[in-house]
């Protein structure tokens, strides 16, 4: 039997001051690129001890390399770049803030491995298993431009053998889980979903390994229970930010019997600390309609927005309140 | 033949050239500059993408909308009844507005675009034309805890509108174009947009547009045909049926062409523009085509908007050259 409510994290944690300015320097051509990676160990050392000294279960190796989910793949500077990407000019994604929205400008191809060397030194440093992580190809493709190909269905195609060629190395190094987040998946649900399914699917046919997939905001309403269809394990979701809203979808319409479910219980947008007796009344709950052993617990989201002592606060106040719950419910 | 843009206009633009306004609206978060400040590096950002308009060729301009946070929030601070909600993605875009919300009766307390109207028209040689989100659209957008009944508050916002477009037009605006990018999304809610469209613009006496974008008009054109603007802009790209609507028929206004992609960095030709508005010519005379992007520009870097606006213009003097 598989544990009860297995604790972990969605991907990315704050990068420390020291290494924020190596990126900036980096960036601007002042500092080795042997120098940044040095710190980028350092810092991710220091986060894997943070989450075994919180003690959660499944670790993350939290993303230091790393400045944005698709841009890390396309361009940018310390990044590892897919062969037919590189960075475009600066958009506006809200009020005052911009990116640079990555430009798939030739046909897309896998350069050689670019995040096994991190996932091994992450894994390296603990006992726990520490997760594989990459952009899906449909979010891959969605939030870029796209120069190239003649439909979104060639380019989210041909992302797909990009990332797959990219799991079977993550797999061949060892990994035991691999998430690949689509936090994309519902910009044109009616459109689009099956094509992000069958994406899916060619990523992970037939790989020996456990798949997990981060679905974040946006309307989550609008693709349950369609997203049950994904060939992954473990969906997770943002339920705290709802304040546990997408529970009424699974009241609805189950999970699916298959699939674990993974809950986010602390809003990863607010620096207010959640009291651990409100994260244990959501995993209360959510564990009114799934047995614990398909519970996995987790942050909203990834904690890169927030300071380093308020993303350890928060996985704390989730430590805590699991560890009650298990206890109260005499789980393991 | 006109060409010109069919909303928003890039803010910033990339290195080497400074990002004026981004560096202006963080030093005013961090309370190193006033708000007056602010509004004049507002004004300064304003005349320069009026003259890469202007250099781009346009016939014409529009203030790109510098001031605006995004095409709905601009609207709902200058209007009694709003509070100011939390980011939603605006339609199947990754940008993001923070979402109106209707909490009392919608008001008008005084012009609120004018003041920007006559900044621009004064610093560009050619006309400009006023921009508004459409009452439909602004409803469709925002939620709404006071009225409950979706036609009362369309209705409500083109009154408030309509006060705001007279006093455009007592400025001397001689264009005003709404933006209803929400009705082909609904397209149920034409005989709605009507009542309201009827309510804004009634006596107001300059040339009119109504655009849309991201989908195409399909099934919806000889309910656009009714509605008293002079010009409907359609966008071509995202809305690749406008094609065959458009050969349905009949269409009987202005055509605002949507179709250069104003969401991707792919550079169309001049010789494939210039294609494309020979094609449409052969359903719309050229006398009654207006030639725009697919949407506002702000979904693509500055120096590609400019660039494209640039092979638009360019593609509108080879189809006319072809057909003198």
């Amino acid at each position: 039997m598989s544990a009860a409510l297995v604790t972990t994290a969605v991907g990315s944690y704050p990068k420390p001051d020291y290494l924020a300015r190596a990126r900036s320097q980096f960036s601007q051509g002042k500092l080795h690129r042997e120098e940044l990676e040095k710190l980028e160990r350092q810092a991710t050392e220091f986060w894997i001890r943070s989450q075994e000294r919180l003690g959660l279960d499944v670790l993350v190796h939290g993303e230091m390399e790393r400045g944005d989910m698709v841009a890390y793949f396309a361009g940018e500077p310390g990044g590892r770049t897919i062969e037919g990407m590189k960075l475009g000019g600066l958009v506006r994604s809200y009020g005052n803030r911009y990116y640079h929205k990555p430009v798939i400008f030739a046909k897309l191809g896998w350069p050689g491995p670019m995040t096994v060397e991190m996932w091994r030194y992450a894994q390296s440093l603990t006992d726990r298993p520490v997760k594989g992580m990459l952009t899906g190809p449909y979010t891959m493709v969605e939030w870029s431009f796209d120069e190239h190909y003649p439909s979104r269905r060639d380019a989210v195609l041909d992302m797909a053998k990009v990332i797959r060629r990219e799991v079977e190395e993550l797999v061949k190094a060892g990994a035991r889980y691999v998430q690949i987040d689509e936090p994309a998946i519902h910009t044109r649900p009616r459109q689009d979903f099956d094509l992000a399914i069958e994406a899916m699917e060619r990523v992970v046919e037939g790989i020996d390994c456990e798949f997990h997939t981060h679905i974040c905001y946006g309307e989550v309403e609008l693709i349950y229970p369609d997203m049950l269809r994904l060939p992954v394990k473990q969906i997770h979701l943002a339920f705290k930010n709802t304040n546990f809203e997408y529970l009424k979808l699974l009241e609805e319409h189950p999970f699916d019997s298959d699939k674990d479910l993974g809950v986010g219980v602390v809003d990863v947008h607010t620096h207010l600390m959640e009291p651990v007796a409100e994260v244990k009344d959501g995993i209360r709950r959510t564990l009114a309609l799934l047995p614990p052993e398909r519970v996995w617990i987790l942050p909203d989201c990834g904690l890169k927005t927030r300071t380093v002592e308020e993303a350890e606060g928060k996985l704390r106040v989730m430590m805590d309140a699991t560890r009650e719950i298990k206890r109260e419910l005499e789980l393991d | 033949m006109q060409t010109t843009v069919a909303g928003s206009y890039p803010k910033i633009p990339n290195r080497p050239r400074p990002a004026r306004l981004r560096q202006a609206i963080a030093r005013r978060d961090r309370g190193e500059i006033t708000p007056e400040e602010l509004a004049r590096a507002e004004d300064e950002v304003t005349i320069e993408v009026i003259q890469e308009q202007l250099e781009a060729g346009l016939d014409l301009i529009a203030d790109g909308q510098v001031r605006w946070d995004d095409d709905q929030t601009h609207i709902a601070r200058g209007l009694e009844g709003f509070e100011i909600g939390g980011l939603v993605r605006y339609f199947d875009t990754n940008t993001y507005y923070r979402q109106p919300a209707v909490s009392g009766p919608i008001g008008w307390p005084g012009p609120f675009l004018v003041r920007d109207y006559e900044f621009a028209a004064a610093h560009s040689a050619k006309p400009v034309k006023a921009m508004l989100t459409g009452p439909y659209t602004l409803a469709a957008l925002s939620t709404d805890s006071h009225y409950g009944d979706r036609r009362r508050l369309v209705l409500d916002l083109a009154q408030a509108l309509h006060q705001e477009a007279l006093a455009l037009a007592a400025a001397g605006a001689p264009f005003i174009q709404v933006n209803e990018p929400a009705i082909v999304h609904n397209k149920d809610d034409a005989p709605l947009l009507h009542e309201a469209i009827t309510r804004m613009l009634d006596g107001v006496g300059t040339r009119t547009a109504l655009h849309t974008w991201f989908a195409d008009a399909a099934g919806m054109l000889p309910l656009l045909n009714d509605l008293p603007v002079d010009v409907i802009g359609l966008d071509f790209v995202w809305g690749p049926a406008n094609w065959d609507a458009l050969k349905a028929g009949p269409f009987t206004k202005d055509l605002g062409f949507g179709i250069v992609d104003a969401r991707n960095t792919r550079m169309e030709t001049a010789d494939e523009i210039a294609a494309q508005i020979r094609r449409v010519a052969e359903l719309v005379p050229a006398e009654r085509l207006y030639v725009n992007p697919s949407c506002g520009l702000e979904y693509l870097p500055r120096e590609v908007a400019f660039e494209k606006l640039k092979r638009m213009v360019e593609g509108v003097r080879r189809a006319e050259a072809v057909a003198v």
